[in-house]
């Protein structure tokens, strides 16, 4: 070998660090750019339509409840687990809670307590199933794949049964739950094109409260600590001291509870269960917003702030498409392909 | 045969290799030792085609060689076996060893062909293993076998050996020694890597000395000898290098084990470790000593026996119970047991003992001074405790494993191998470490396969053989030969 290509090979190795560096800040902040550059699109393109605090709204709040599974899905993911069966114990949790509701509210109890009570009713259901779940794969040592495809299957049956494979409606009467799902914050000086004030939804604050929830919880707390650990080395973990089983049933509980929080969040806004719609697919559109986010569905490392992006970024990518003309049936592929190029940007970080 | 000429080659922080040269012939065994980054990996890494080189070149038999990757290197029969095996777990003797060059006809594999062509192979290098057999219910040892004679299945002509004894027993290494001397006499030229300096004396014809990414001598068995390779190695002459042995004050017990059985590993075991003193734990590989410990903290079912803790019988259910009360185990399988590769260094030494930062929200701020606190203790070179504990040495990732297990204020601690893979700089560091927590009142139980160790740590040795307490012996009067004669059964009667 030369002298001058020596030098090239030197060279050559400066520049591909450069060139490293700015592919690895690709990979960690890949989802915030990726999410600037479609929301600045959406804006330029439609400035009539996106930018107006009332569409903002409408989306958020038409996904917050699969964006609160999805907050969930990266706690279990991290732990090392996956759920697949959130959306069916999100149609168990508010088929259960509204019936829960409906017989409180015709047994002539106050009607806020009988939403109240229908409401808590969905999200202890919701973790119950959590734990379920969880002392299936940890004591009962079932891969977690296979305990929530079970569950996917056995929870979607459970509540088609109970409402007769049809709807259940809120009882003739009952609008507080109605009530509720109109009610939000207004937030002063922003108006609509009628120039009333335009309210943001519970539903959406509930997103965001469970986004700053997770985030906390994963960064900062000992079980998210323990979460990170037991889903990077679980033998590790357990030679460390700590108690592996309890940790994963945990995070199985905490989906299983988000999958609560979002029936009833699905229940404020529709006022009825579709026993056959509600959560339908949600644990794969939560799964994809928790890859395009940047966790590693190997376990041990993700955030859930990516999550959210992703969330929003998937929003925005049905909306754009919508609003382009483009077929419904051709979303999910576009989705599918945004999903890999996520996977493929970040990679890189694994080596 | 092989021809390395200065290859230098420069990682983000370090140069790793710089301006190497080596000449392998065939038909030598050629010994490549220094410390943990001294470069021994890379230089390998090279040869094998796993990584370029960033300067310098390598010639084959008079050719140039650019291996791209380890497909081009076995090509053109450079072959690597590395700590880590390339095996397919699930498949069968006879499938790994023939992998992507299965007998055929008509497009379908001939299986009576291809066990009888792995048959005779595995014989070919003296293997007693069942071509049938699945890889994965294969011990390590014979997993090394299979993966032997798939290389020499191949044309091989430079045979690169990395750290081949760190999984084998001494009658197994015995083995690989015979079956590397009948390669070399086959003309292969073999690149030996080792941590042990008298094995590599005994198989060695030429040794070849790393310290920093330098070569800094090439030697012979015969005008050399472990004292001054090992200062070869670190560059300096190795004093004190272990701590003076001071007695215990207390000589009641902390923690008794009677007659403790683990299933299948270890019957009616009996020792007692007294707070401030060291006792160590001898035997092959395989009688039952890891077992004990892991028994010991609860990761093992006892099926008989007692184990008492300041006279208390305890039986801890995990090593979280075991922690709870002040005992604590450090695993002899470091990447895989003791530590998290993933997360930082602070994460590491807290995650024992986080409830101690705070019950639910661990205090950060404290979980840092901490660790740097450790650092300072333990002497660890870390320029960022919040870096990944897998960017550290293999010696300082192994203070940390020690110290997360301080971190819960351990009275009793049981080490497990606490030297494996790690430079004889950090050795020494480690034996300190351990003497000085023992002079503070900590109750140690040292598992270790390396004699020298035990003799020069502990105040007393109790051996293992099969499962069986073959005996216990005095540290500062032992001698190397009264343990393996124990270890190994020999006159029993006497002793």
């Amino acid at each position: 070998m030369s002298e001058s290509t020596q030098t090239d090979h030197s060279g050559g190795g400066h520049i591909s660090t450069a060139w490293k560096m700015g592919l690895s800040a690709l990979e960690r902040f890949g989802v915030v750019i990726a999410f600037i550059a479609l929301f600045t699109y959406n804006a330029i393109t439609q400035p009539e339509t996106f930018l107006k605090p009332e569409n903002l709204r409408n989306l958020l709040n038409q996904n917050a409840d699969i964006g609160v599974i999805a907050v969930g899905m990266t706690l279990v993911i991290i732990a090392g687990g996956i759920d697949l069966s959130v959306g069916a114990v999100m149609a168990f949790g508010a088929a259960v809670g509204l019936i829960t509701m409906n017989a409180l509210f015709e047994g002539s109890m106050n009607e806020t307590l009988a939403v109240m009570i229908g409401l808590g009713t969905g999200i202890a259901l919701g973790a119950a199933c959590g734990l379920l779940n969880g002392l299936l794969v940890t004591i009962g040592r079932i891969p977690a794949f296979i305990v929530t495809l079970a569950g996917l299957i056995g929870f979607r049956s459970v509540t088609l049964a109970i409402a007769e494979g049809g709807e259940i409606r809120a009882a003739y009467g009952l609008t507080a739950l109605q009530t509720l799902g109109r009610g939000g914050l207004e937030i002063p000086g922003v108006l609509d094109y009628y120039e009333q004030p335009v309210i943001f939804y519970w539903n959406i604050l509930i997103f965001f409260a469970v986004v700053i929830a997770g985030q906390l919880l994963l960064g900062r707390t000992r079980l998210g600590r323990h979460f990170i650990a037991v889903g990077s080395n679980e033998v590790a973990a357990r030679y460390s001291g700590i108690a592996v089983n309890r940790v994963r049933t945990w995070s199985y509980v905490l989906v299983g509870a988000c999958a609560g929080i979002a029936a009833l969040m699905s229940l404020m806004r529709m006022n009825s269960v579709s026993s056959s719609g509600v959560g339908h697919l949600a644990e794969l559109d939560a799964i994809a917003a928790v890859v395009i986010g940047g966790t590693a569905m190997t376990g041990g490392r993700g955030r859930v702030w990516g999550t959210m992006l992703g969330v929003l970024i998937l929003i925005m990518i049905s909306n754009m498409l919508t609003l382009a003309d483009v077929e419904v049936y051709w979303q999910g592929f576009v989705k599918g392909v945004i999903i890999i190029l996520a996977v493929l940007i970040q990679r890189g970080k694994a080596n | 045969m092989l021809e390395i000429r200065n290859i230098t080659k420069q990682f983000p922080a370090v140069r790793a290799l710089d301006g190497v040269s080596l000449d392998i012939a065939a038909g030598e065994v050629h010994g490549v030792i220094g410390e943990n980054g001294a470069g021994k990996s890379t230089l390998m890494k090279i040869l094998a085609g796993i990584q370029p080189p960033d300067q310098g070149s390598l010639t084959l038999d008079g050719i140039p060689y650019q291996p791209r990757n380890v497909n081009d290197a076995s090509r053109v029969g450079v072959v690597m076996i590395h700590q880590e095996l390339n095996l397919v777990d699930d498949l069968s003797v006879a499938e790994n060893i023939l992998l992507g060059r299965e007998p055929r006809r008509f497009g379908l594999i001939q299986l009576g062909r291809m066990r009888t062509e792995a048959a005779r192979l595995l014989e070919e290098i003296g293997a007693n293993i069942d071509p049938r057999t699945r890889v994965g219910d294969l011990p390590v040892a014979q997993q090394q076998l299979v993966e032997i004679t798939k290389a020499l299945s191949q044309k091989t002509s430079v045979l690169i050996l990395d750290e081949p004894t760190a999984v084998l027993s001494e009658r197994e290494t015995t083995l690989l020694f015979k079956l590397v001397r009948r390669l070399k006499e086959r003309g292969v030229a073999i690149v030996y890597i080792s941590h042990l300096l008298p094995e590599v004396l005994d198989l060695c014809d030429r040794i070849s000395v790393l310290r920093d990414g330098r070569l800094v001598a090439e030697t012979t068995p015969a005008e050399s000898d472990a004292d001054r390779l090992a200062s070869l190695m670190v560059g300096r002459d190795l004093v004190d290098v272990y701590p003076p042995l001071v007695p215990p004050s207390i000589d009641t017990s902390r923690l008794s084990i009677r007659d403790l059985s683990v299933p299948g590993h270890a019957s009616k075991i009996t020792f007692d470790v007294a707070p401030g003193e060291i006792v160590g734990l001898a035997g092959l590989v395989g009688s039952g000593r890891t077992e004990i410990a892991e028994a010991i903290v609860g990761l093992r079912a006892i099926s008989g026996g007692e184990v008492r803790l300041d006279g208390d019988a305890v039986r801890f259910r995990s090593p979280k119970q075991a922690l709870e009360r002040g005992v604590a185990y450090v695993s002899e399988d470091r990447k895989g047991r003791g530590i998290l590769v993933d997360l930082s260094c602070v994460e590491n030494t807290t995650l024992p003992n986080l409830s101690a930062y705070g019950r639910l929200v661990p205090d950060r701020r404290r979980e840092r001074a901490a660790t740097a606190d450790w650092i300072k203790r333990l002497d660890i070179r870390c320029p960022d405790p919040r870096s990944p504990i897998r960017t550290l040495s293999g010696g300082n990732q192994q203070k940390f494993a020690v110290a997360s297990r301080l971190d819960a204020r351990p009275t009793v601690l049981l080490l497990d191998e606490p030297t494996r893979g790690v430079d004889v700089g950090a050795k020494r560091e480690l034996y300190h470490l351990i003497a000085g927590l023992a002079r503070d009142g900590l109750a140690c139980v040292l598992i270790s396969s390396e004699l020298p160790e035990l003799l020069g740590l502990c105040h007393r040795i109790a051996v293992m053989r099969q499962g069986r307490l073959a005996g216990v012996v005095d540290g500062p009067t032992a001698s190397e030969e009264s343990i393996m004669r124990l270890a190994a059964g020999v006159g029993e009667e006497a002793a």
